[in-house]
């Protein structure tokens, strides 16, 4: 099993650097056949990581999210399989290779630096845990995209106020479609965050002897959590569109981007297991 | 390949040739009849506003296309025609052109993708008409296969021709479904009906037209199934609409910036597409700047054609080639039915041969040995015929422009003796 994981790991880095070249030569140049292809290759990588990450789960006896490269590889499927539904649903398939370059990088960096832990601490192998940590990892995977869309949208609006009908215009889907994937992205990237939220809340008091609700993640996560309940809600109620709802969006990213990254480093607290 | 073409189109004549050689379905209808009976055994007519175009197969050898040249004008007399306003075309030449009219690149604009339906509709009335037969229907239907695969495997009919299909398909660019925004156009002239017409294709219903002059725009809209807003609530209403095409004579600017702004604020700066194809400007250029609004003139509009064609010429090799290899499964198809009655005259001698040589050495043999010298000689005649059989199927997957393939099966058949034997393809 060991050996087949340490396969897995040089493997699976490569798959991804596979699907990214895909989605950026289909970008370039369309072909049908490539764009069928590209989507089936993807399915295989996410059925291959999920394969892994199940395998270490069961081969060390805890859910992969015991330090910082388990937890890059565990982002790097959840980005992955939510670019995936995505595309499902949405049926926009040329915006792959500016999402898809995040996960091959979180991937390659985890199978280069991923140590194998046999001896955790108890509290890392509850099964809650994982699921707090997956539904905060696809939370942030969601504000991700939307930003991504956000930034698409600028990039297209720029080119079609200033007349410049090159590639990306060609490429791109419409403005409207780009809003609606950076809402529909930053409402599920919310509602996960939400989940995340909750089932820590609730979970915190019976796992830690001594929690405190001033944890640097926590506070950071919440302030997030209420820059994109905002959001919305102006989205909603005060109908904002177009360009300035982008802006509030990528805003908003920027701010947890930093928030969350600044608080890390300032701060320590029980998010830290080792 | 006995096939000629003549036709008449935007390369060889004036336009004003061009409408007077237009044919009306029922003028095609009548031709087709009186042709067919006369010069052509096989025949189809396709006339657009661009071109009209004979495709037959003459029903003897003698008749070339100067007949159906004089043919097509005593039944539609045109002054200052000339012969050079014709091109005519033989075999894969007529074959090669139809297919390159087809793919579009045969259009007065590169990509035209009306075309394509234009020569189904032809190829449908010839049908109709029993005009069409094994070799026109062949070569109609490689001619829409190839259509469809140029559609399917390139860009060429994607991207603008026209100022207002380019005005349609930048709206289509901001907005996900046309069906469900709001259209102004303002101005009820040609520039504003054509965009109209493209409007329509992409399923836009919310239509509104406005125009000065109040009877043309009711004219329009009923014909189009539009609503009317008066020229004086224009300034007021303008906030209501999600697309704004302006193609007015108006000599001096009818939107300024101001206005324009106070339509925004109105809806809350919801994006809004203004394509203002009136020279001089119907808007104020400056309305740009403002926020969610995309405005494009008749400039900006253009550039996006050129590219766009531009584009499309960057294709043509590749359709080029696609137009190579359906001829080539085209004259496959027509050089294999042109083996098949010799090859079959072939088998029957050899196996006449063989019947006439065992029956009358069968009795030589024991009863026992009768079955083993039939199976025998079976398998000699098949093992001498493999030979000549592969070697005339190879011919005839290639394309035979200097009849080379004639000259084999005319080889084989004196050498065999079978012209007797029938079977003469064309």
């Amino acid at each position: 099993m060991k050996i087949l994981i340490e396969n897995l790991n040089i493997a699976i880095p490569i798959l991804y650097f596979i699907v990214f070249i895909l989605y950026f030569s289909n970008f370039w140049k369309p072909r049908k056949s490539l764009a069928r292809l590209k989507r089936i290759i993807l399915f295989l990588t996410l059925l291959i990581h999920f394969f892994y990450l199940f395998a270490r789960t069961i081969e060390f006896d805890h859910v992969p999210i015991t330090n910082i490269f388990e937890i890059f590889t565990l982002l790097a499927f959840a980005i992955t399989l939510s670019y995936y539904i995505l595309e499902l649903i949405t049926e926009v398939r040329n915006t792959g290779m500016f999402i898809l370059f995040i996960p091959m990088v979180f991937q390659i960096i985890s199978s280069l630096k991923i140590v194998d832990l046999l001896n955790v601490q108890e509290i890392l192998r509850s099964p809650f845990l994982g699921v707090h940590v997956f539904t905060a990892l696809a939370g942030y995977a969601g504000i991700t995209f939307s930003a991504i869309y956000g930034g698409l949208y600028l990039m297209l609006y720029k080119q079609i106020k200033m007349h410049r009908f090159g590639l990306l215009y060609q490429r791109l889907p419409n403005l409207e479609l780009l809003e609606s994937l950076n809402y529909t992205s930053a409402l599920i990237g919310f509602t996960m965050l939400s989940t995340a939220i909750v089932i820590g809340i609730i979970w915190m008091p019976q796992a830690f002897t001594n929690p405190s609700y001033f944890d640097p993640k926590l506070i950071a996560t919440i302030f997030i959590w209420i820059l994109y309940a905002l959001g919305i809600t102006t989205k909603i109620f005060a109908k904002w569109r177009g360009k300035r709802i982008i802006y509030l969006s990528l805003a908003g990213f920027v701010v947890a981007l930093f928030s969350m990254t600044l608080l890390n480093l300032l701060f320590t607290g029980f998010h830290k297991f080792h | 390949m006995n096939l000629i073409s003549v036709t008449i189109n935007h390369k060889t004549a004036p336009i004003e040739l061009r409408e007077a050689l237009y044919l009306s379905e029922i003028e095609i209808r009548k031709i087709l009849n009186q042709i067919k009976e006369t010069l052509l055994k096989e025949v189809c007519i396709l006339s657009t506003c661009n071109r009209t175009e004979i495709y037959g197969v003459p029903s003897n050898h003698s008749i070339t296309y100067r007949e159906v040249q004089e043919f097509i004008l005593t039944q539609k007399p045109v002054t200052k025609i000339k012969s050079d306003n014709f091109l005519n075309y033989y075999s894969c030449g007529a074959a090669n052109h139809l297919f390159r009219v087809s793919s579009g690149i045969d259009s007065l604009v590169i990509g035209d993708q009306q075309i394509l339906g234009q020569v189904k509709d032809a190829y449908n009335i010839a049908v109709e008409e029993n005009c069409v037969g094994t070799f026109l229907q062949k070569t109609f239907q490689s001619a829409l296969k190839l259509g469809k695969r140029i559609k399917t495997e390139t860009d060429l009919f994607e991207g603008p021709t026209s100022v207002s299909s380019a005005a349609v398909q930048l709206a289509g660019k901001i907005f996900s479904d046309l069906k469900k925004k709001s259209v102004l156009v303002i101005g009820a002239g040609e520039t504003g009906k054509l965009t109209i017409q493209n409007l329509i294709q992409k399923n836009v219903t919310n239509l509104t037209i406005s125009n000065r002059t109040f009877s043309r725009a009711e004219k329009l809209a009923a014909k189009y199934n539009a609503k009317v807003l008066p020229f004086d609530n224009l300034k007021e209403r303008l906030n209501e609409y999600d697309i704004i095409i302006s193609a007015t004579s108006s000599n001096s600017i009818l939107i300024n910036r101001d206005e324009m702004s106070a339509a925004m604020r109105k809806r809350k700066f919801e994006p809004v597409c203004i394509m203002d194809i009136a020279i001089p400007r119907d808007f104020d250029p400056n309305v740009k700047d403002i926020e969610n609004i995309f405005y494009n003139d008749i400039d900006s509009l253009q550039t996006m054609v050129n590219l766009s064609l531009e584009g499309k010429k960057a294709l043509l090799p590749a359709i080029q080639k696609i137009i190579m290899e359906e001829l080539i499964e085209l004259f496959s198809w027509y050089n294999s039915l042109q083996i098949s009655p010799l090859l079959k005259s072939m088998r029957e001698q050899f196996e006449s041969v063989r019947s006439q040589e065992f029956d009358a050495f069968k009795n030589k043999f024991a009863s026992n040995e009768v079955e083993n010298l039939e199976l025998l000689t079976k398998r000699i005649v098949k093992k001498l015929l493999h030979n000549p059989t592969v070697y005339l199927r190879k011919s005839a997957d290639q394309v035979d422009t200097q009849g080379e393939l004639q000259l084999k099966i005319k080889i084989l058949k004196d050498m065999f003796n079978l012209n007797s034997k029938g079977n003469e393809s064309e």
